[in-house]
């Protein structure tokens, strides 16, 4: 025990009735108040609200309280708030600790008994826990004011320009060759219906620009160290071959003898493996494709400035950043072969096909035919790959059902004798789009409510939609001149990127956010943030704004700091007991721990900067000197021993 | 074993993927065990044998340590580090007469409030059914205050 005289309040909130519907509070109080060192227990309807929080304040300095117990819902959610409480009230906030007594309790269990007996347990065992805590002081470090976007798309672009107008340093780097992502790729964003590649432009003219902001294509992270404010990153960059110099004259173009599908007019043209993007392109510079590329040579020799090198190698950059916006995007769902008919006929195509259809500047001139043909019976189903299909995220993609109404009103502008049928299981225009789905109607295309995903047949040129309307409940067949498949959002490479920064996952396959609600743009590790359809589906205004977000919460991080407060949950060794083993510092992944001498003896050391606080260190040292603070061995002990009912 | 024993377990779960895939549970409304009680460390590599040794000297049934799945521990490589823990440790039980399914070493992300409540109630079951740990109590803290001596 720390001290004799230990004082512990413990909290006891209703939280409404999520609590105390089920947990007899009032019990759990009493019970409390009945273990020794406890001098006060109280419940109350919300712990968090102001009333709640002031009871704790006025306890900690009316009952001089040395330690203090909050039971209510998971740490999660108001750990920080309750912290902040008690350190407003002049107490040490580690000598605080949280019991989870909503989500693992009274949301999870029916019977009343047994769940007050539960929560009885858990506030014994935290009780027995913080008369173990000890004060800590909070960790000061440095601060690097530099952010590193990984992802150029529209949320990136946003939020690189937020930094940089803010004054910060910016990296942003993208895997592609060029800059604009996604949205790139997009002919119509719907409702305002503009052109992607001149929706980014401005961004990225105004980006490129600054001088404090420094783009790099073709790269990757491929590691990352240390922690918030001073991450040190390194960066893979493929080999770009291609110097400034290059004029866009394209004679290498023409030059090159490798053709490959074109995968920014959605693979409907070919292109060399030396190939502009697109027209608006940034970098603007002709890129070589290295996976298409034989090095054959042929385009140095039609470069008429010599601005291609083919013996230049990959280069490491490392960057040292204090905060971290992953913005990586999504990857359209491709359809099987075969689902949907899809790759059977040239007539079913994705709706990023379309884009490129539709697009004065794609494969057709804008002209809406295929084949040559003007295809006059359209059918769209919607939700491919989202909420139907052979591999589905069951995440709603939130663009498509305003993109669809608007590319049938598209359509209908260029050909108005087309007949449009829109397969949808459920339609969402919301906000200012829903006047969209209305003038699709005024327009005279069909929707068809299914249930039952639709099936596509291909019987030579014919294509026939078999679907089961569900308003009517009826079976309707249409044969198709073209079919549309609206495809979903997946995430991109999402189980790379968290590996390297030590993310997690939503079910769907998505970057976790810190919290959907109350922490959006955050992941749970501090300085790294999520902008974009990375967390999940969003549309491109959307984006925008998360990418604002996560560059204003790293800005408040960064901003005129120059050090910040870093919890001070890490290992500490105690010199005394080290016999210098140095096991931990072969355990510790962070390199966090080195050796020093204490006059002759050889001990261990921790950089307090550097510990990310796993306490795996603590766990192997044979000799108890490594503690991992605020789980120190007989803190947890004491949990362990109160489990069986010992409190000491 | 009479039908009113219920079995009592430790759980010790890591903050990023395992806690929180409980936290999902309870806000999934999904029902769980309720013998299950939690004790929150940072990363499942923090778990020290000697906490569990602890526990079933205290008197519990089971034990649980969860942390994320390999490749996915916050901190890279906690889990591997609790993996070979326990697997040595689970030797260590047998020796001194604990049956090793007491306990269990389990990877649930944060998004596995299933797989949370697969887990606590397939490890209820089986401790029903294996029955109380209790005999054996004094003879495990004799061994136990003999290793940290
Ligand atoms: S943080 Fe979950 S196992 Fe390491």
């Amino acid at each position: 025990m720390r001290d004799k005289d230990v004082r512990i309040g413990v909290y006891i909130c209703h939280c409404g009735t999520n609590i105390a519907g089920i947990v007899d509070v009032e019990e759990v109080a009493r019970y409390a108040s009945s273990i020794p060192g406890v001098v006060v227990a109280r419940h109350y309807t919300f712990m968090c609200s102001e009333t709640g929080q002031n009871m704790i304040k006025d306890d900690i300095k009316n009952l001089k309280l040395n330690g203090v117990v909050v039971a209510a819902c998971s740490p999660a959610l108001h750990e920080v708030t309750f912290k902040n409480a008690v350190k407003e009230a002049g107490l040490n906030p580690y000598l605080f600790e949280m019991v989870n007594i909503r989500e693992h309790c009274s949301w999870t269990h029916t019977d009343r008994r047994l769940a007050t007996e539960k929560a009885k347990d858990l506030v014994r065992m935290a009780i027995a826990k913080v008369k173990e805590l000890e004060p800590l002081e909070e960790v000061k470090a440095e601060v690097v004011n530099s952010v590193l976007v990984v992802g150029s798309g529209v949320a990136g672009l946003s939020a690189a320009l937020t930094l940089a107008r803010a004054g910060l340093t910016v990296y942003i780097i993208d895997k592609r060759p060029v800059l604009g992502g996604f949205v790139t790729r997009l002919v119509n964003i719907a409702p305002i219906g503009i052109r992607g590649r001149e929706f980014v432009k401005p961004m990225i003219d105004e980006l490129v620009e600054m001088p404090n902001v420094k783009v790099l294509t073709n790269a990757e992270v491929i590691s990352v160290e240390g922690g918030v404010g001073n991450f040190k990153v390194r960066i893979r960059q493929r080999p770009t071959y291609i110097s400034d110099l290059c004029t866009l004259c394209g004679y290498c173009e023409k030059a090159c003898p490798i053709e490959v599908p074109n995968e920014y007019e959605g693979k409907l043209t070919m292109r060399k493996a030396i190939y502009l993007p697109f027209k608006e392109a940034y970098p603007p510079k002709y890129v070589i494709d290295e996976n298409a590329c034989t090095k054959c040579g042929k385009c140095i020799d039609a470069c008429p400035v010599k601005a291609i090198d083919l013996s230049v190698k990959e280069r490491y950059i490392d960057l040292n950043v204090g905060a971290i916006i992953i913005a990586v995007g999504h990857e359209p769902y491709e359809p099987d072969k075969g689902e949907f008919g899809y790759g059977l006929t040239r007539r079913v195509i994705t709706s990023l096909q379309l884009e490129r259809l539709l697009d004065e500047e794609g494969p057709t001139g804008g002209r809406f035919i295929i084949d040559g043909k003007v295809p006059k019976t359209i059918v769209f189903i919607s939700c491919v790959g989202s909420l139907i299909g052979n591999k589905t995220t069951n995440a709603c993609s939130r663009r498509c059902c305003s993109t669809i109404t608007y590319d049938t009103l598209k359509i209908l502008s260029k050909n108005p004798d087309s007949h449009i049928y829109i397969l949808y299981r459920d339609i969402r225009t919301y906000g200012f789009e829903e006047e969209l789905y209305w003038k699709a109607l005024e327009n005279g295309v069909v929707f068809v409510k299914f249930e039952e995903p639709p099936k596509v047949e291909v019987m030579g040129d014919k294509i026939m939609v078999y679907v089961r309307e569900a308003t009517i409940n009826k079976n309707i067949v249409i044969p198709a001149d073209l079919v549309v498949l609206f495809v979903g959002m997946t995430p991109s490479n999402a189980g790379e990127i968290v590996r390297i920064f030590k993310l997690s996952r939503t079910a769907d396959g998505f970057i976790r956010e810190a919290h959907l609600k109350l922490r959006p743009a955050e992941t749970p590790t501090e300085g790294i943030f999520l902008a974009g359809a990375a967390a999940g589906p969003k549309g491109v205004m959307e984006s925008v704004i998360h990418g604002a977000a996560a560059a204003s919460k790293a800005l408040a991080l960064l901003l005129n700091k120059k050090y910040i407060l870093r919890e001070p949950l890490v290992a500490k060794v105690d010199e005394e007991l080290c016999s210098g083993c140095l096991i931990c510092v072969g355990m510790c992944p962070f390199n966090a721990i080195s050796v020093k001498y204490v006059g002759e003896r050889r001990v261990a050391t921790v950089n307090p900067l550097l510990c990310m606080g796993c306490g795996t260190c603590a766990a192997a040292c044979p000799s108890g000197a490594m503690e991992h603070n605020g789980f120190k061995d007989k803190q947890i002990l004491a949990q362990v021993r109160a489990f069986a009912g010992v409190v000491v | 074993m009479s039908s009113e024993y219920e079995p009592k377990v430790l759980m010790f779960t890591c903050n990023w993927c395992s806690y929180a895939a409980a936290d999902l549970a309870g806000t999934s409304r999904m029902k769980t065990p309720h013998n299950i009680r939690i004790v929150r460390v940072m990363c499942s590599g923090r778990v020290d044998p000697q906490f569990i040794m602890e526990a079933f000297a205290q008197g519990a049934d089971g034990v649980i340590v969860s942390g994320c799945h390999p490749g996915d521990c916050h901190y890279m490589e906690g889990n591997y580090k609790a993996l070979r823990r326990m697997l040595l440790l689970r030797k260590l039980l047998e020796q001194l007469g604990i049956e090793p399914e007491r306990l269990r070493l389990e990877w649930i992300s944060a998004s596995e409030a299933r797989k949370f409540v697969e887990i606590t109630t397939d490890t209820v079951e089986k401790l029903r059914k294996l029955g109380p740990l209790k005999p054996r109590l004094d003879y495990v803290r004799k061994i136990m205050e003999e290793v940290v001596k």
